[in-house]
């Protein structure tokens, strides 16, 4: 069981990365970097519960990783608004104004 | 039989298919939809760990409440109309390469730790844990609540428009 979930976040991880790497819509790249962080809250309670003494703190690590990531979401999606009405397009290669 | 494993197998299963569609699919509607399906299974994988509040947790936040404001955000800042670009090969193969080769290190990282289990499965409630976060851990508790109060004064800050701009 320790085995599988250490390889599931890992393959969830690794999705996630591809997807930040290859997407070039500013909201696909927020969910490939949502599903990096998802990966690493199963990593935490995976390893807290099967390998560790503490399962308890695992979850609370957890909780406040959901928690930074939900900010992390609303900030990130009214950027992205903002951005959409200052260029009308949030694709990355078209935001260039800062390029020296 | 073991249910534990049954019910992982399944939710696993499930999570990586949404994450593919997640970030394979060409439309910005499949992609969030996908990813409130990979979350669904994500929580479907701590049930089977037992961490059945960090599920309910996962279900309301990531599904109830990230997904529905990214059809927001992608409703009213994604061009719909415009048709998508095509892409280079060249570019998706360099994301997948690299991608692998992150994943395959922190698997090796994984894998060369020695994991000891302690044997048996702790019980945890949502008690457990509220106990928890506020007596050992009641700081980042706090720290989380202004962090979350300045994310959504930030949020209304930056997404509306100013009535001095003429318009903007």
């Amino acid at each position: 069981m320790l085995h599988g979930c250490l390889v599931f976040s890992t393959l969830l991880f690794g999705i996630g990365l591809y997807g930040l790497l290859q997407r070039r819509s500013l909201v696909a790249m927020l969910i490939a970097i949502e599903l990096m962080i998802a990966a690493v809250s199963v990593n935490v309670v995976a390893l807290t519960t099967l390998a560790g003494r503490d399962a308890t703190m695992g979850q609370v690590v957890a909780l406040i990783l959901v928690g930074v990531a939900a900010a992390e979401t609303a900030i990130a999606l009214s950027l992205f608004v903002a951005i959409h009405r200052e260029s009308t397009s949030i694709d990355v290669e078209t935001l260039s104004e800062l390029k020296g | 039989m073991n249910w534990a494993g049954a019910v992982f197998g399944v939710s696993a299963a499930i999570a990586l298919l949404g994450a593919l569609g997640a970030v394979g699919f060409r439309s910005i509607f499949h992609n969030i939809l996908s990813f409130a399906l990979a979350m669904l299974g994500v929580a479907g994988v701590f049930l089977s760990l037992g961490s059945d509040f960090i599920a309910v947790v996962f279900v309301l936040v990531y599904v109830g409440a990230v997904a529905i404001a990214m059809v927001y955000a992608a409703m009213l800042s994604y061009p719909l109309d415009h048709p998508p670009r095509p892409r280079s090969r060249w570019k998706v193969l360099g994301a997948a390469g690299f991608a692998g080769v992150g994943a395959g290190a922190i698997w090796l990282v994984l894998r060369s730790a020695v994991w000891i289990s302690p044997g048996g499965r702790p019980e945890v409630s949502a008690a457990h844990i509220g106990v928890r976060l506020l007596r050992d851990y009641v700081l980042a508790f706090e720290l989380i609540s202004v962090l979350l109060v300045v994310a959504m004064m930030g949020a209304m800050v930056v997404a509306r428009r100013s009535r001095v701009g003429g318009g903007r």
